[in-house]
């Protein structure tokens, strides 16, 4: 008897391993193929001259003058930009986690849409609304009645700080309510009974509770802003370069290919570290909100009759909210207006949407808009599909349940699938793309079909987003339901099927459409690989910015806008964004 | 209704041992209780009979049937973890027949199923909500209802009672008593509260340092507890350890934390570990100066102080008494109420008279 027995067991386990083997064997060929290869071929291109090891190219690329001073850039720009993100967004979450009022969480949704929204419609946005002859200057213009500009966008330091704002600022936001939310209030009560100065409260009871919150949020910002790339290479003109802008003018421009990869490995460090640092301090905030149950209490917004303090205070808060609200929005409708704003008196008001089934400016764009709108859509949905897949093979690696009951304790292809995931993470598209470029532009499937290599890179952008919403989603899942539906006599299938595939499902949705949402407007690594007819969208958009007729990317961009809002929201029906890497 | 063996079931976590060469029997149709301190491996020994952990050693026997290698799928084995984990995203319907389906039920036999175990756990209402929309106690009830849907061979329970508010225990209690009863069904019951124990058990196993180390029926351990841990898991008052004995014809002297006393009788059994004073057998005298109690020999003499005073039941009260002669020790004495004539009042000095021969060895 007993020895049917254990074979019956064995045949589940053996099966159960078999997956996992086979997993294992697709996620790393992915990723070595996709990512550790080319990688190693950026090392190549950057420490080897002649096939010999040398230190010479990477040292001298990284003292080179031009080079420290646009690092120099990258780091100042990206610090000014958080700093002023975490000054405005910190109130304002404040403000969202004290009060409630209608529609409120409509209005934290319109705000999150600008980092939502492809680089380049963001770019497009700002021009339109802050350019030089944007609406803002326009409307300095007529009130003063001189031909000065009030802000000036192109090739200044304030103009790409302003962008970085606009873009992130949603980060901080969104980040922050949660510290606001689950401030223990009791110690502050307690605190002001044993006869505490606010003062001394606010920096000894109320900053260590929400500090951790600050950093991670901060490092979020940091990342984004430092590895910023449409905003840069078009508002910095030739003075102002972050790296992932030097690393593609350097590849393109000048073909200094070894200098390039220098860069883009002294980036790729230097990335890690923040992102690092980031998780460690992402964790901290998780651990920080497990256990607390009391938080802020909310309030409704009403003034009083006899505390005219708190009434000023509240309509400052309110005013501000309308500033950061005005701020937010109108580079967004500007750009759906000069959609239907007709450039010259000859055309309609529909001169965009028609121009995308002419190929009037296929000579420009190497294709109808209405083509780069279906490869945009076409791209989009098999990245989704590829990263899906990989994302449930890699949480289904980690969370492998036979394993981690009997050992306690991952086995070593798990930790190292799990390390293996992180380098993708702190990897900047232009990076991605870098790596792909070197090891297969002169391959006859690069040649004659690069959108491979398009989605590819999509995929390995989009994988650890999606793989975090849905491990976050398998997380919540208590082990002793999968221990209950086993004893109830469930196989390990029908476990799958009835109870862990239904729990993670949204995770799965939320994934996918974020995934979703990132390929439509990825920018930095398309334009770097694009040819011929593949162009996407955003790379049309980028191609028709410095034009005069602002029209068709605009058309083009509103479009991306449209089904980008739609993305978020249902994400957002689903449950909660997270805007975290 | 089936018997159960464990034989020598052993089970390492981070390299300390937390079960080692376990030996238990239950038998046909019992509730047992398993009692033991928090992290003594309880929840591990549930978990290894139900197949959900591999034990390092040992085997499992269910009517002498060998099972310690077959898959949880196939025990049949009715398992109720100590959280209350029901299907969030199932009715209550929906995961009473989760097992059924699991063990393909035709469509009939699963709805006559639920509606037995509805019945039979007094959940008929609930059979249409989701888990979120029922309080704790219902929970438990759904997730007993739902392993013995399946007609377990053994039921194994986990601190079933111990997240339930104190209203609802009781009746939970005594509703597990009734099915266990009522379905005959082999029972392991794990808690690390004795009060549970007294309320439910047929036969109560205590254990500790991965063994079990006695087992039997709660009033003959509470009669004669293998030694002093048991004594203490058990909730017993006024136990000390056993420092030092010493052996005079006739009579032994042993030292404890309390001080030092005199046995009219030699201690032939085995060793004891600790001593027990019942608080009911010690009287108390509360004229300081009076010599009359100070000639007689034969009893244990002990100053003290009163810390605090309450009521046990109608006719007795609790004393807790500081003893003087020691840094932190105190004692309880139970004192009909009738008895005291005088007012008591915390800090009041007294005397306690302790007859040896009413000292229990441990």
């Amino acid at each position: 008897m007993s020895r049917t027995v254990r074979k019956e067991t064995n045949i589940e386990e053996i099966a159960n391993k078999f997956i996992i083997i086979l997993a294992i064997i697709a996620l790393g060929s992915f990723l070595l193929s996709l990512f550790y290869v080319p990688l190693i071929q950026i090392l190549r291109f950057a420490f080897s001259s002649e096939s010999k090891f040398t230190f010479a190219i990477f040292s001298s690329t990284i003292t080179d003058t031009l080079n420290l001073k646009f690092i120099g850039f990258t780091f100042a720009q990206a610090l000014l930009s958080t700093v002023i993100c975490l000054f405005i967004g910190l109130p304002a979450g404040f403000f969202f986690a004290k009060y409630e009022f209608k529609g409120k969480k409509l209005v934290l949704n319109l705000l999150t849409i600008p980092f939502v929204l492809p680089p380049i419609v963001v770019l497009l946005g700002f021009i339109v609304s802050y350019g030089e002859g944007g609406w803002i200057n326009s409307i300095w213009k007529g009130m003063t009645g001189t031909d000065n500009v009030l802000i000036s966008i192109f090739g200044t330091f304030e103009g790409i700080v302003l962008a970085h704002i606009f873009y992130n600022l949603s980060v901080i936001i969104r980040m922050t309510i949660p510290a606001w939310q689950s401030l223990d209030l009791e110690q502050v009560e307690v605190s002001r009974t044993l006869g505490a100065s606010e003062w001394k409260i606010f920096w000894k009871i109320i900053f260590p509770q929400i500090v951790n919150y600050l950093i991670s949020s901060a490092l979020l910002v940091f990342i984004y802003t430092f590895n910023s790339f449409a905003i840069v290479l078009y508002l910095g003109e030739v003075r102002f370069q972050t790296l992932e802008v030097r690393i593609f003018k350097m590849m393109k421009a000048s073909l200094n290919f070894s200098g390039g990869a220098s860069l883009a490995f002294l980036q790729l460090i230097l990335n890690t570290i923040i992102i690092i640092l980031y998780l460690l301090f992402e964790r901290k905030t998780r651990q920080m909100a497990i256990g607390k149950e009391r938080g802020l209490q909310k309030e409704k917004i009403s003034f009083s009759r006899y505390n005219w303090k708190k009434n000023l205070s509240i309509i400052g808060l309110i005013l501000f909210m309308l500033i950061i609200g005005v701020f937010t929005f109108a580079p967004i409708l500007a750009v759906i207006i000069v959609s239907f704003t007709p450039f010259s008196s000859e055309v309609s008001p529909f001169f965009g949407y028609m121009q995308l089934f002419s190929f009037e400016y296929s000579p420009l764009l190497n294709n109808s808009p209405l083509r780069l709108l279906l490869n945009t859509l076409l791209f989009a949905f098999a990245a989704t599909l590829i990263t899906l897949t990989l994302s449930l093979m890699i949480v289904f690696v980690l969370k492998n349940r036979y394993q981690s009951l009997k050992k306690y304790q991952r086995s070593i292809s798990e930790s190292f699938i799990s390390y293996m995931i992180i380098l993708p993470m702190a990897t900047s598209s232009i990076t991605l793309a870098l790596g792909l470029f070197l090891l297969f532009n002169n391959t006859s499937l690069y040649l004659n079909a690069v959108w491979f290599f398009i989605i590819m890179a999509h995929v390995l952008i989009s994988v650890p987003f999606a793989t975090r919403s849905i491990m976050a989603a398998y997380n919540r899942i208590d082990v002793e339901l999968l221990n209950v539906a086993s004893t109830l006599g469930a196989s390990r299938l029908r476990v799958f099927r009835k109870i862990e595939l239904p729990l993670i499902l949204r995770g799965i949705i939320v994934g996918g459409i974020f995934s979703f949402a990132i390929s439509l407007g990825e920018f930095g690594a398309t334009n770097f690989l694009v040819r011929g007819a593949y162009g996407t969208l955003s790379i049309g958009i980028s191609k028709l910015l410095l034009t005069q007729t602002l029209q068709l990317p605009a058309t083009m961009a509103s479009i991306l806008i449209i089904v980008t809002i739609i993305c978020f929201l249902a994400i957002q029906k689903l449950g909660d964004v997270e805007l975290k890497v | 209704m089936t018997k159960l063996e464990l034989k020598e079931i052993s089970m390492k976590y981070e390299r300390k041992y937390i079960l080692e060469d376990l030996i238990l029997e239950v038998n046909h149709g019992e509730l047992l209780v398993l009692l033991g301190e928090s992290g003594c491996g309880k929840t591990s020994l549930l978990k290894i009979i139900a197949g959900i952990i591999k034990p390092e050693k040992g085997d499992i026997l269910m009517d002498g049937e060998n099972i310690t290698h077959l898959a949880p799928q196939k025990r049949k084995i009715g398992y109720v973890p100590q959280a209350q984990v029901l299907f969030p995203h199932m009715k209550i319907r929906e995961n009473i027949s989760f097992g059924l389906e699991a063990h393909r039920f035709d469509k009939q036999e699963i709805e006559d199923k639920i509606k037995w175990v509805a019945e039979l756990t007094q959940i008929e209402d609930l059979l249409d909500r989701y888990p979120s929309e029922i309080s704790g106690g219902q929970k438990q009830r759904v997730a007993l209802g739902r392993a013995m849907a399946i007609e377990p061979r053994l039921l194994l329970l986990d601190e079933p009672l111990s997240s339930i508010d104190a209203s609802g225990r009781e009746s939970l209690a005594l509703t597990i008593r009734r099915i266990q009863k009522e379905t005959e069904t082999t029972t392991l019951y794990v808690t690390h509260n004795q009060e549970e124990a007294r309320l439910i058990c047929d036969r109560v196993a205590l254990m500790y340092d991965g063994k079990i180390q006695q087992i039997g029926k709660v009033i003959e351990i509470d009669k004669n507890p293998l030694n002093l841990i048991i004594a203490k898991i058990m909730g017993s008052v006024n136990i000390w350890s056993i420092e030092f004995i010493e052996k005079k014809d006739k009579h032994s002297i042993i030292t404890t934390p309390i001080g030092s006393f005199q046995l009219p009788y030699e201690i032939i059994k085995h060793k004891p570990t600790g001593i027990k004073i019942p608080a009911e057998v010690i009287e108390l005298s509360f004229d300081i100066g009076s010599t009359d109690h100070r000639s007689d020999t034969s009893n244990f003499i002990l100053n003290g102080k009163i810390k605090s005073i309450v009521e046990k039941d109608e006719e007795t009260h609790r004393i807790i008494i500081d003893l003087s002669e020691t840094v932190s020790e105190y004692i309880k004495v139970d004192c009909k109420k009738e008895l005291i004539k005088k007012e008591l009042k915390p800090n009041q000095e007294v005397i306690l008279h302790i007859d040896p021969l009413e000292v229990i060895l441990i």
